[in-house]
């Protein structure tokens, strides 16, 4: 026969859970809010955080193993009329950043690290206003004009 | 020296009566403003505690520190459509806030503030028996949340306006039985024990050493009272949709929400008149009325504490819980009462 132990309880006390709980309530209105006030105060990110896509359209060979290796097809090459020689098709990627899932894929499979993603992650834009051509991803968040 | 006789004497002019009458409306009105301020306090404090309890900061975006979020809230509802039911009981569906609201407005004519600094004593008025006034007021309430749960034409409203009765009558034998006891027990000291003043006078001891279990049991009642979370059975708002007020709209559901907030304000008054010794304390002639106003924060926040940790109680657990406990409770702290006051204690 098996022998079961006997888990043993502490007495109940009639009210005293319901006074303990309330102390706890009451211990929590003097610790430091969790809420960050956005706009006015940031929260520190990690360091490895990244978001936004930026391409050096003189590095950029036109390869297209980024447009390959998107999972989701948020890259794809675009004709751009730029002076470089070391990209004579002249296709550079553009990105839908509404499908981008930050997977980061094309930063690793670049073989000339054109396509290298920062810490920039406040890009609200309107509507089916998404799509990055070369042109702005090469600029900073701020000079981009939608 | 009083503030009723300071204004009587500034329309002294008008002779003896019309100068008292007309001091006595001012004075009446202050109070109301008073209590307005006193609600429109709590609905902030309220938020701005349980925003600290869940960690989180609360109204600050509408004046500094958030402290106009009430009025831009009153405003809005001041805005809204008073969208009706059809098929109502249209006298009694408008009536019902505005009793609410008004017998809330009454009780707080009949507090004794007791005196500040040069204004002298701050009572509106007085009388013998302001005890039975006071609760005979508090308790047109109720009546206002029955008349809109019945005239709304709404199962919802319906069933919240019975739950709010079965609740009522649970609590209020043993919290008039409480209040019996605190009157067994003034009636020793002063000649005057239904006159909360009269009341105060007598505990140069506060009452909540002498009867504990009487403070247990009439806080309880004054929170059931307030009709909030432990005991909000009239609104249960995940299971009806908020009970009572469910049909009312703009400003017709703002009186009922002032007078929830209205009610725990004026209970922790009541409470802390009764049993902490109201405006009693060091420098009474001077800063009587600040006493009392620390002594019923002090209780508001404990009441908010009670409303923000516990859940509710089912209806039939609670009217198990009135009758069967805190009923023979009541006997048990009104015998000893008596007792006390026989031996000579109090």
């Amino acid at each position: 026969m098996i022998e079961v132990k006997e888990i043993k309880t502490p007495r109940r006390i009639p009210f005293f859970g319901m006074v303990m709980g309330m102390v706890t309530v009451f211990k929590h209105a003097f610790q430091k809010p969790v809420t960050v006030q956005y706009p006015e105060k940031k929260d520190d990110q990690g360091d490895r955080f990244r978001y936004r896509i930026y391409l050096s359209t003189d590095d950029c060979v036109g390869c297209t193993l980024c447009e390959q290796v998107c999972p989701n097809l948020s890259i794809t090459m675009m004709t751009h009329d730029k002076d470089n020689p070391r990209n004579k098709r002249k296709i550079y990627p553009s990105v839908n950043f509404g499908t981008c899932t930050v997977c980061r894929n094309c930063e690793e499979i670049c073989p000339t690290d054109a396509i290298y993603l920062k810490d920039v992650f406040e890009t609200s834009r309107t509507r089916n206003s998404f799509f990055y051509n070369p042109v702005e991803l090469e600029k900073d968040e701020g000079d981009v004009i939608k | 020296m009083n503030l009723l006789t300071r204004i009587a004497d500034i329309f002294g002019f008008l002779g003896h009566f019309p100068a008292y009458a007309i001091a006595y409306i001012v004075e009446t009105l202050i109070v109301i403003i008073f209590g307005t301020v006193a609600v429109a306090g709590m609905v902030y404090l309220f938020r701005k505690y349980m925003a600290r309890v869940q960690i989180r900061i609360g109204p600050n975006r509408v004046g500094k520190f958030g402290l106009l979020q009430v009025m831009a809230d009153g405003l809005k509802l001041f805005q809204k459509e008073s969208i009706m039911p059809s098929g109502r009981d249209d006298l009694a569906y408008k009536v019902a806030p505005v009793m609410v609201f008004i017998g809330l407005m009454m009780g707080f004519v009949f507090i004794p503030y007791g005196p500040l600094a040069w204004f002298g004593s701050l009572t509106v008025t007085h009388s013998d028996v302001s005890l039975v006034i006071l609760f005979a007021l508090i308790a047109i309430m109720p009546i206002g949340e029955i008349l809109s749960g019945i005239a709304s034409n709404n199962k919802y409203a319906m069933l919240g306006a019975l739950r709010g009765v079965a609740k009522d009558i649970s609590f209020e034998v043993p919290m008039m039985l409480s209040i019996l006891s605190v009157v067994v027990m003034a009636s020793a000291n002063v000649t005057n024990p239904l006159d909360l003043n009269g009341i105060i006078q007598a505990q140069s001891i506060p009452f909540i050493i002498l009867e504990p279990l009487g403070f247990i049991i009439f806080f309880i009642s004054m929170i059931a009272r307030a009709s909030q979370s432990p005991f909000d059975m009239g609104e249960s708002d995940s299971e009806l949709v908020t009970g009572n007020t469910t049909e009312y709209s703009g400003l017709r559901f703002g009186m009922f929400y002032l007078g929830l907030f209205g009610t725990i304000f004026l209970g922790s008054m009541i409470v802390s008149i009764m049993y902490l010794g109201g405006y009693n304390g060091p420098e009474v002639g001077y800063l009587g009325f600040v006493w009392l106003l620390i002594k019923t924060m002090i209780l508001v926040v404990i009441t908010l504490t009670v409303w923000l940790s516990m859940p509710r109680v089912r209806i039939d657990k609670f009217v198990n819980f009135g009758w069967k406990i805190l009923l023979p409770l009541s006997f048990i702290q009104l015998i000893a009462a008596g007792f006390l006051t026989l031996g000579g204690i109090a």
